[in-house]
């Protein structure tokens, strides 16, 4: 009790606050951390919603060249998202060059050769370099094809025949996924964001808590403070991990909070993600947001300077987001027990089951997270050691 | 150190909270996953013994899944027939997506039908049949179990979806009815009220209907037929096929039956087609209005003495006679319907039409060998839960007017009527949109305007089907300067 | 008192202190005299413990830097460079937690601050962030943080470099009275007017090492020289060059 209270009133505590006060103090870095993390769910969200309506809304543009062989066809293919027009005459590339996205084109006699099971041709023009045309193929195709299965059902019919005997089997499609499950598929470069979030939160924290004091000469001075190195290294860890740990916290909030905006239920993806869930996620995300603390303190302080430190951090936050991409892409399995306990794949694992409601055995959690602290620690180490290389104080 | 503690415990609650959410997932003890035909995503699915009889067969419930479950009432789906079973209505699931985001979408197969014992008497995959072997068939089914025949009623079908509810910890539910299901429905709603949210009822069979008299539903609805068809150039050029048909059925018996062919294997049939059944493949032709447009040309075609078309027709609904139990058909129809119609009622639904009495005569003929005690229904009392009522046009069994005329005692209800419609339109265009704001917004009045846009599929008119028109369009030239050049193009591929 | 035991360091193999011993005794005001690049402030480092020698002993008031740097560290003031303030924190709170870093709490540390803020004039000052001071103004913060948990030993590095007169004369009054109460001041300077007015002995250095000491006035006797300038010539770079500076 009594050597906690000591602690906190004595000059590790101080120390702490000062790194506390430095890092929150700095508005550029809490405006960048700010923005990204609201940033990437607004992203998300504005887009799955835009993606949504754009289908629902999409409306294909067929332009019908000489329909009055065919009358049937054009009130046939009228509805289910595509606008016919009929014309009398035009010119099939000059029509896709203007407002239409395909163009049908019946030639004449059609008709005549129909009635007499010619199997004449329908000319369809599509532009396929236009991003349109495979829409407003899908969509001509789906009126055709119902238009063409009911003349052959009606003509297999006439002939005393029941029309199952066109299909010899069914093929029943069984979908093992659940609601919840459909989400990872549109969820599934969530946790890299969020990820990412903890890098872009504290890059600007941690650079100015290493290279930046070192430059602005205040170094020095604290290392001539009765305190450890390690502690040093500790508090400025500290500071910047609540720095990224808030950014991804605020990323997390926006994201479950935008989640019901989200059309979810429309694309068949129940929102699964449950309260304890998001706690836990805030949680595991703790360790994670100390260890990238950490390793870009020491990077900023082997760096040169402010600006190399600055480039450096900014390669390194792309790089675990493209390593995890790339191991989400190679199909390694990394449900095995030794994948949950490196750092990131882990956490990357443990947010995806979170997201959609999936639980993650606690006895995991605590086995990743506690090699990931167990990396901090071996890291804050490392940094103490960092500070007495004659290399990082200014030159005299 | 206090502190500590506190921070300590609370990590605990928040671990072992994980843990309690993992078991809810499990949902209710003996939950499957399991998978209809006709729709793509797992169900859960139960069998739900009858505790009070421990012989009686175990009760298959199937539930969609919501979603996103949202707390609203789930939608029972409610089978027709009498003898089709829920589980066959799981291609429905498809139209009904946008209600199954919020709500589950629960299935029960009654008892004797479906999943649930069906309550088969070997007849139902026979197309041709001599009525009075008809009947002696299924009098022999009839004694191999006449205590679960006599059990079989609407009575003991709500109770058990009574049971289910319960069981199934849902506080009230919406209804979906179809056909048969629709009266399933409205008794629910008058022995349950308590239980029942809203109903949406297709091709709807009121309590005091009498919906087994259907010549003069089946009349109406060939009528309508008539009407369209002589609507449409093309059909119109058919002639009078009515006058054909109506000939047809005159001439039947005369001179030798027609002998057909299977439409599936093509093998002559070995029994001749018999007039009531001729008359019934009619009836039942109209309920599908992609069926009811080959009609016309079918009858032409007949009366000209080719057959063949309507042996396709009638290969339309293989499928759907077999999915029926026979048995507890006739356990109900016989105990709730044919015991409350006369023969005068009889006499004056049939005059004057083409069905005449070649449907009743069938189960007329079946429940002399059924002989279930009669379960009549009490008055139906006024109810206040919103109802959804969907007709078709041109229904031959179930036809607006019964909406309109018998379902005085319903405050609070909306009907829509699709013109030219068959039976059972709650899957076609704009429907299931309508359903599902009805069911989320059941106080509001529905703009039903966007179910003009349902239509009659094209008129069959010759062997090569529908008139795709152009007969006399003006000549069509070749589009564009390039035009010739392209197609040159496109014939050498 | 300050006890510099024949340390010696290289940085990467170039030697940059070589044997260096010298005393700076309690209640006087010594000087570090040297050149740029004579290893001045490499000196200051491992007497604060930033660095570590390769050889020799450094004490502090009797304790062994290398051993127990954290000790010495608490008993020793030092104003670095005066760059090095915390602009997003006021005086108030850079001053109050170096202090409590220093571990002073409670009422000890309300006095200290007390003491620091009169001493030094920092009433008007107190409240603001430390962002656009002046060179005097940070002076004035630099060594009231160096002096707030009342250390024994001061260590300065060049400390009237860009000072007005009004900051400058603070600083000498400041470092008079310190002395006078028995603190031991060591300061390093290039700037001969600053010895001069402040110290009451002077190191030489050049080279890594000691190259003469005492009073400003016994050097320029012992060299044979007119001031403290050519003293320091002659000590540092020897004969030869003294000659090749106007005297």
């Amino acid at each position: 009790m009594n050597r906690l209270t000591e602690i906190l009133r004595g000059p590790t505590a101080a120390l702490l606050h000062k790194e506390f006060l430095e890092a929150w103090r700095d508005r550029r870095a809490l405006w960048m951390a700010v923005c990204f993390s609201l940033l990437f769910p607004a992203m998300l969200a504005g887009g799955s919603i835009f993606m949504v309506k754009k289908q629902a809304e999409e409306i294909s543009r067929l332009a019908l060249l000489g329909s009055a062989s065919a009358p049937l066809l054009e009130q046939r293919l009228r509805g289910g998202g595509l606008e016919v027009d009929a014309l009398a005459e035009g010119d099939p590339a000059e029509l896709l060059a203007g407002d239409y996205d395909i163009v049908l084109w019946v030639q004449e006699g059609f008709a005549e050769e129909y009635r007499n099971f010619g199997a004449p041709p329908l000319y369809l023009y599509i532009d396929s370099s236009s991003s349109s045309s495979p829409r407003a193929q899908r969509h001509l195709q789906e009126r055709l094809g119902a238009l063409q299965q009911l003349v052959v059902q009606q003509r297999v019919t006439a002939r005393g025949l029941a029309p199952q005997l066109l299909a010899p089997w069914r093929l029943e499609v069984r979908d093992v996924s659940t609601p919840s499950r459909r989400g990872a598929v549109l969820l599934a470069m969530v946790p890299g964001l969020l990820i990412l979030t903890l890098f872009v939160a504290s890059l600007a924290t941690s650079v100015d808590t290493s290279a930046g004091e070192r430059e602005r000469l205040s170094l020095e001075t604290l290392l001539l403070q009765p305190l450890p190195g390690w502690q040093v290294i500790l508090a400025k860890t500290l500071a910047v991990a609540s720095m990224g740990w808030a950014g991804a916290l605020l990323a997390l909030v926006a994201l479950v909070s935008l989640m019901p905006l989200m059309p979810l239920a429309e694309l068949g993806i129940q929102q699964a993600t449950t309260l304890s869930g998001v706690l836990t996620m805030g949680l595991l995300l703790l360790p994670l947001a100390l260890l990238v603390a950490v390793v870009q303190i020491l990077l900023a302080l082997r760096s040169g300077s402010f600006k190399d430190a600055q480039t450096q951090l900014s390669i390194l936050q792309v790089a675990p987001v493209l390593l995890l991409m790339m191991l989400d892409m190679s199909r390694v399995e990394l449900g095995g027990f030794f994948w949950q306990l490196v750092p990131l794949v882990g956490q990357q694992q443990w947010l995806k089951a979170l997201l959609v409601g999936e639980s993650v055995p606690a006895a995991t959690l605590l086995a990743g997270s506690a090699a990931t602290l167990l990396l901090v620690a071996v890291a804050i180490r490392l940094g103490a050691r960092a500070l007495q290389r004659e290399a990082l104080l200014s030159a005299a | 150190m206090a502190g500590t503690r506190k921070i300590i415990a609370g990590l605990a609650v928040l671990v072992a909270s994980l843990w309690l959410r993992t078991d809810a997932l499990g949902q209710a003890a003996g939950a499957e996953t399991c998978y209809l035909d006709g729709w793509r995503n797992p169900l859960r699915c139960y069998r739900l013994p009858i505790e009070s009889e421990p012989e009686a067969p175990q009760l298959a419930v199937m539930v969609a899944p919501a979603v996103n479950n949202s707390g609203e009432e789930p939608l029972y789906l409610l089978a027709g027939g009498p003898g089709q079973a829920a589980s066959d209505l799981a291609p429905l699931l498809n139209a009904f997506e946008p209600v199954n985001r919020e709500r589950d979408i629960v299935m029960v197969d009654r008892r004797g039908a479906g999943r649930s014992g069906a309550f088969r008497c070997g007849i139902e995959d026979q197309r041709s049949l001599d009525l009075d072997a008809f009947a002696r068939k299924l009098a022999d089914c009839y004694l191999d179990r006449a205590e679960f025949a006599e059990s079989l009623s609407s009575r003991q079908t709500v109770e058990d979806l009574e049971m289910v509810r319960s069981r199934l910890g849902h506080e009230r539910i919406a209804l979906w009815g179809g056909s048969w299901g629709t009266r399933t429905a409205l008794l629910y709603q008058q022995w349950h009220p308590q239980s029942v949210s809203e109903l949406v009822l297709d091709a709807v069979a009121p309590i005091d209907t009498k919906v087994f008299l259907t010549a003069r539903a089946a009349e109406d609805a060939l009528q309508a037929l008539q009407r369209d068809c002589a609507n449409d150039p093309a059909c119109a050029r058919l002639g009078n096929w009515r006058a054909q048909l109506d000939a047809l059925l005159e001439s039947w018996d005369q001179g030798g039956r027609p002998v057909l062919s299977d439409p599936l294997t093509g093998q002559p049939l070995t029994e001749p087609m018999a007039r009531w059944e001729f008359a019934n493949a009619i009836r039942t032709v109209l309920y599908d209005p992609r069926a009811a447009a080959q009609l016309p040309f079918a009858i032409t075609e007949a009366h000209s003495g080719n057959l063949q078309p309507l042996v396709g027709l009638s290969g339309l609904f293989v499928k759907s006679t077999e999915s029926m139990s026979m048995g507890l058909t006739f356990s109900v129809a016989c105990a709730e319907e044919l015991n409350r119609i006369s023969a005068d009622e009889i006499a004056a639904d049939s005059d004057g039409t083409f069905l005449g009495t070649a449907f009743l005569d069938l189960f007329q003929h079946g429940c002399r060998g059924w002989p279930v005690k009669e379960k009549p229904y009490a008055a139906p009392e006024p109810r206040a839960q919103p109802v959804l009522l969907i007709s078709g046009e041109a229904d031959p069994i179930t036809p607006p007017r019964y909406a309109d005329e018998a379902l005085g005692y319903l405050a609070d209800k909306q009907h829509l009527v699709v013109a030219s419609g068959g039976h059972i339109n709650s899957p076609r265009g704009c429907i299931p949109e309508l359903i599902a704001r009805f069911l989320a917004q059941p106080a509001e009045e529905l703009d039903s305007t966007c179910t003009r846009e349902i239509s009659r599929p094209p008129f069959m008119v010759a062997s090569y089907g529908p008139d795709i028109g152009g007969t006399a369009g003006n000549p069509v030239k070749e589009p564009g300067t390039g035009g010739r050049h392209d197609s040159g193009e496109e014939a050498g591929e | 008192m300050i006890e510099v035991n024949s340390i010696s360091k290289a940085f990467a193999g170039r030697p940059v202190l070589r044997e260096l011993d010298f005393r700076v005794p309690d209640g006087r005001i010594t000087a570090l005299l040297g050149a740029n690049g004579a290893g001045k402030t490499s000196c200051l480092r491992i007497i604060g413990g930033l660095l570590r020698a390769d050889s020799g002993t450094v004490r502090v008031g009797g304790i062994d830097v290398a051993r127990d740097p954290l000790a010495v560290q608490r008993q020793l003031g030092v104003v670095g460079d005066r760059e090095g303030l915390y602009e997003r924190l006021t005086v108030e709170e850079y001053l109050t937690l170096f202090a409590r870093m220093q571990g002073l709490a409670g009422a000890a540390l309300r006095e200290s601050l007390e003491y620091v803020r009169r001493e030094l004039e920092l009433e008007p000052l107190w409240r603001r962030r430390t962002r656009g001071f002046s060179q005097g103004e940070r002076m004035k913060v630099s060594l009231a943080r160096a002096l707030v948990h009342r250390p024994q030993h001061l260590i300065l590095d060049e400390p009237t470099r860009g000072l007005d007169v009004l900051a400058a004369r603070l600083l000498r009054r400041t470092l008079l009275r310190l002395r006078d109460a028995g603190t031991t001041i060591l300061f390093s300077s290039h700037v001969m007017s600053e010895v001069l007015e402040l110290s009451d002995s002077v190191l030489v250095m050049a080279r890594g090492c000691i190259v003469g000491s005492g009073t400003p006035q016994a050097l320029i006797r012992e060299a044979g020289c007119s001031n403290l300038e050519d003293a320091f010539v002659a000590l540092a770079y020897g004969d030869r060059q003294a000659g090749e500076v106007p005297a």
